[in-house]
């Protein structure tokens, strides 16, 4: 069996796995494009492996499999960093957001108990008069 | 319905979720607390059901101001006992730290107007009578911001700690976790600011903040008292000491260099 059937059913495997989650809307917008991407070059990684003796060739590494390794590591290192600078995005968004909550909802009870003492001075007024 | 109208004569708030722009006049004193004054008591707390309640009902029995306690997303009966002793109660709809859980009671104060911020914990080491000394420093124009310390009563292992971050910070204070604070309202403007919302301690983050908008910080000598429940929250144990310890260092070394523009766009 040639390697290539292993490297296509890999590369298939892998990139139906990425369609179908974004299929299913399991990722929105801007990593659903990413993903995207990615699925698509697994698939011709997968069944075209040469193309990557093909790119080391132009670009002088000797050893290919290196250069896949290296891009692969580089490219998931920026994607984790860019996840954590959104997820500290979302930390400071979520807290603003419940500490506002909690004003909000302090001022909410207050306003409710004026209320309150409202209705019952009226209502005392009334039956006063 | 009868009351119908008279709802709508209520003047609220909901503004921006960014918004922390002090309100106009006449919007606060119709929504804001009764009892106005000045200034403002913030009291950060978090499981202090036991002397939370002292601490509320000693300040008001001195001073005729509003007490806000921030219920850091308790799970004993915090918010409900600081309630009863007379406070205003913030209620965090989940943890997130002693320094945001201030700086959700320095966003109400600027909601509602006030010019003056003191805070103080919430297990009792801090005296109610310290709450005008720290007041005076700030209110005379003094300073920007005082900063309550009782430095006798560190230990070694933090006297160390604190040279180390003195060296690093340039920073001229030697208690720097003192959560006993008066903030004017140019600090709790800095403050109260989305690139404060990213701190998980009040200590030295903050403090660099606010000597790189160039708002001035003094130290007040003050007693206190060793706590009468609870633990600090830094030095608990080693693992969280190293952690804090590395977390304020990436911190302190990330702020070093020439002063940059914060304030132009919160990032």
């Amino acid at each position: 069996m040639s390697y290539q059937v292993t490297t296509s059913f890999i590369g298939i495997l892998l990139a139906g796995a990425i369609l179908y989650l974004v299929r299913r809307d399991h990722l929105h917008g801007p990593y659903a494009l990413w993903w995207l991407v990615v699925a698509g070059i697994t698939i011709v990684l997968g069944l075209f492996p040469r193309t990557i003796d093909l790119i080391a060739g132009y670009t002088g590494v000797s050893y290919p499999p290196n250069l896949l390794f290296s891009l692969a590591i580089g490219m998931l290192l920026l994607k984790m960093l860019k996840s954590d600078i959104e997820s500290s995005r979302h930390e400071r968004r979520i807290r603003r957001l419940g500490q506002k909550m909690a004003i909000l909802a302090e001022e909410n009870l207050r306003l409710q108990a004026e209320i309150e003492a409202d209705r019952t001075g009226e209502s005392r007024r009334a039956s006063g008069r | 319905m009868k009351t119908g109208g008279k709802i709508h004569s209520y003047k609220v708030h909901f503004g921006d979720l960014d918004d922390v722009t002090t309100r106009s006049g006449r919007c606060y004193r119709i929504a804001g607390p009764k009892n106005r004054s000045d200034f403002l008591v913030v009291i950060p707390a978090r499981n202090e059901e036991r002397t939370v309640g002292a601490v509320v009902s000693d300040i008001r029995s001195r001073h005729a101001c509003c007490v806000v306690v921030v219920d850091d997303a308790s799970t004993d009966r915090t918010g409900a006992v600081a309630a009863t002793a007379g406070a205003a109660v913030l209620k965090l709809p989940f943890s997130m730290g002693a320094w945001c859980a201030t700086q959700a009671g320095l966003r109400y104060a600027l909601q509602y107007g006030y010019r003056y911020v003191v805070t103080m914990d919430a297990d009792g080491q801090h005296h109610a009578r310290s709450v005008n000394k720290i007041l005076q420093a700030v209110v005379s124009g003094r300073t920007d911001v005082a900063v309550g310390a009782c430095p006798h009563r560190l230990s070694a292992a933090k006297r160390v700690a604190w040279a180390y971050f003195r060296l690093l910070t340039r920073l001229s204070i030697r208690d720097f976790t003192s959560g006993l604070r008066a903030y004017n309202l140019r600090a709790i403007k800095v403050l109260g600011r989305r690139y404060a919302s990213l701190l998980d301690y009040q200590d030295i983050g903050v403090l660099m903040l606010l000597q790189r908008q160039g708002i001035t910080i003094e130290e007040v000598p003050v007693t206190m008292s060793a706590r009468k429940a609870g633990h600090s929250r830094v030095f608990s144990s080693w693992f969280v000491v190293a952690q804090y310890m590395m977390q304020t260092t990436v911190l302190c070394v990330s702020r070093l260099g020439p002063r940059r523009r914060h304030n132009a766009e919160a990032a």
